[in-house]
């Protein structure tokens, strides 16, 4: 548990030996994140779960919009060998089917089914992936893609608040403004700064 | 008898938050069961995008409202990763005292929050009175009592005010000199103990399924898995604290851990409290007007621990002013959804506001 640069060690050599990696990089000594095919993630968080790493801490999406992409975070973590592993891994944006990754971590239902209803993400497998989750009668696109504008939205679901043109005073007394002003007005008129 | 369907919450003592749990019973049995959230969506993975990286810091805390402070901690930690600057020493010993009187605050509020489904009110009056303390003290440090803005990236907001020592040293002692009245009006109540041993437990290999961290994968485990212990962040590894376990995981086993925590808090704040250096407590991480500071691009996930479990902001920069994405790893999500659909059916309807006591569910971190 005390040797800490070992682990990431050993987490690099234990990937990059067996898997296609596209790119790896150390953020710490506590997290490493590699980039890795889609079709290679499965196998991978299989084999990181049977070396220890068991806890899903994480599972979200990335909306690249330049790139035509999404990409995918997995995080898994070990407690007896303290390294965050970030899985990354890129879909096409037109078309997001992920498998589910549940036979391995069930505890990622409920990550699949929001990924799903922010990103609209498809993780066949999950039985529940399509339910509606947090957002209630959702009508729009997946609200956390970048081409959503929240503006926009609420701009076309609900009405802009109307407000008066003139400022009446309906009660017939002085308002609060213009007594301070007639108050200022009188101080300066005495021409003393504001002693009396 | 016929199957029924019943909601605990949104309103409702038991329930913490604006959640609500669909029950389906039978008698008083839970047959079928499922969190219903979004009472409390408040878009904010989306609304961070849409704000810099400064302005965020305002935006943070609101993710989880009894304990703010964690994540304003996260999302410090993680733009000092992404920027790599180094945070002067005085700050973290600042940082690590407000963290552990939010933890304090919070085991507080936790264990008032066990007289609502219990039905002892004066547990609760007690510790939200001495949770007010907590507020009173956090007044003088940051000048806000729920939502502090204090711990920023680069360090600390401003430095402690002078003669504060002397107010945490007063708290403590007083918190400490009365734990055995508030152990005699809980945990060793004969009628609280009626309602709470044995009940809602939470075996070992499902804590592996569910994802389950905190004082309930403690409970339940036996090992001493503590993100401040595992991979220290802040100063956590020159204190000396010990991590409390149990291997029985019910209800009691649960509220006890979060007891015992509150005298290791004492113990950190009072190391703390000795061992901070004087000196400089925040560096800026960009240069120029503060609204057009920048953060390299690149991706970290940046945890820390907190009262429920393990806490994690996912932040991606793309070298811009404003994060590309920032996710939120609420620390409740495990046992607050898939949790309650798994592992409710079977109990008593009673027993669920329990679950989400001593689980410690927010709804706001998992709705966010």
């Amino acid at each position: 548990m005390t040797n800490t640069i070992n682990n990431v060690e050993f987490v690099r050599n234990l990937v990059e030996d067996n898997y296609k990696v596209n790119k790896t990089e150390v953020i710490d000594q506590y997290q490493v994140s590699f980039e890795v095919e889609k079709e290679e993630v499965h196998r991978l968080l299989a084999q990181l779960r049977s070396e220890g790493w068991i806890q899903m801490s994480y599972l979200s999406a990335i909306d690249w919009i330049a790139d035509n992409e999404f990409e995918l975070v997995y995080i898994v973590f070990n407690w007896e060998k303290p390294v965050y592993i970030q899985v990354r891994t890129r879909l096409d944006r037109d078309n997001p089917v992920m498998e589910s990754i549940m036979p391995i971590h069930p505890g990622c239902k409920y990550y699949e089914r929001e990924a799903h209803e922010y990103f609209g993400i498809e993780f066949p497998g999950n039985p529940d992936f399509h339910k509606p989750l947090i957002l209630e009668d959702w009508d729009d696109m997946p609200p956390l893609r970048k081409d959503f504008d929240p503006r926009a939205y609420s701009d076309a679901h609900f009405s802009s608040r109307e407000y008066p043109e003139t400022h009446e005073n309906t009660l017939g007394q002085e308002s609060k403004v213009a007594q301070r002003e007639s108050r200022m007005a009188r101080v300066f008129k005495v021409g003393k700064g504001g002693k009396k | 008898m016929r199957e029924m369907k019943l909601f605990l919450g949104p309103q409702h003592p038991g329930m913490h938050g604006n959640a609500s749990v669909h029950l389906f019973v039978d008698g008083d049995i839970i047959k079928r069961s499922y969190l219903l959230p979004g009472m409390l969506h408040r878009g904010f993975e989306k609304g961070m995008e849409r704000h810099s990286w400064v302005n965020n810091i305002s935006l943070i805390p609101r993710v989880c409202v009894v304990e703010p402070d964690i994540n304003e901690m996260a999302f410090a930690m993680g733009v000092e990763k992404l920027a790599g600057i180094e945070v002067p020493e005085r700050a973290h010993w600042i940082r690590m005292i407000v963290l552990e009187l939010a933890r304090i605050s919070i085991h507080l509020m936790a264990y008032g929050g066990l007289g609502g489904p219990t039905g002892n009110y004066t547990l609760m009056y007690h510790a939200h009175a001495d949770r007010n303390t907590i507020l009173n003290i956090f007044e003088k440090i940051s000048g806000h009592r729920v939502y502090h803005q204090y711990i920023v990236p680069g360090g600390v907001r401003k430095d402690l005010p002078i003669g504060i020592e002397e107010d945490i040293h007063e708290f403590l002692n007083d918190l400490e000199s009365r734990y055995t009245e508030y152990r005699d009006l809980g945990i060793e109540n004969p009628s609280i103990q009626a309602r709470i041993n044995d009940t809602i437990m939470l075996p070992a290999h499902v804590v592996w399924e569910l994802g389950v961290t905190g004082v309930g994968m403690r409970s339940a485990v036996g090992k001493a898995y503590d993100i401040r212990k595992v991979m220290p962040y802040a100063r956590y590894d020159q204190d000396e604290f010990d991590v409390p376990t149990g291997t029985y995981s019910d209800a009691t086993c649960r509220i006890d851990i979060k007891l015992q925590e509150l005298v290791q808090c004492i113990g950190i704040i009072r190391q703390c409290l000795e061992k901070m250096p004087k000196g400089e407590v925040r560096v800026p991480f960009g240069k120029g007007q503060s609204m057009r500071w920048t953060v390299p691009a690149g991706h970290v996930y940046s945890v820390v621990e907190s009262s429920r479990g393990e806490f994690g902001y996912y932040m991606v920069s793309d070298g811009g002013t404003h994060p590309y994405r920032v996710g939120v790893r609420g620390a409740s999500y495990p046992q607050g959804l898939l949790g309650i659909e798994k592992y409710l059916p079977g109990t008593r309807i009673d027993d669920a506001a329990l679950w989400i006591d001593t689980m410690g569910v927010c709804s706001p971190e998992i709705d966010r």
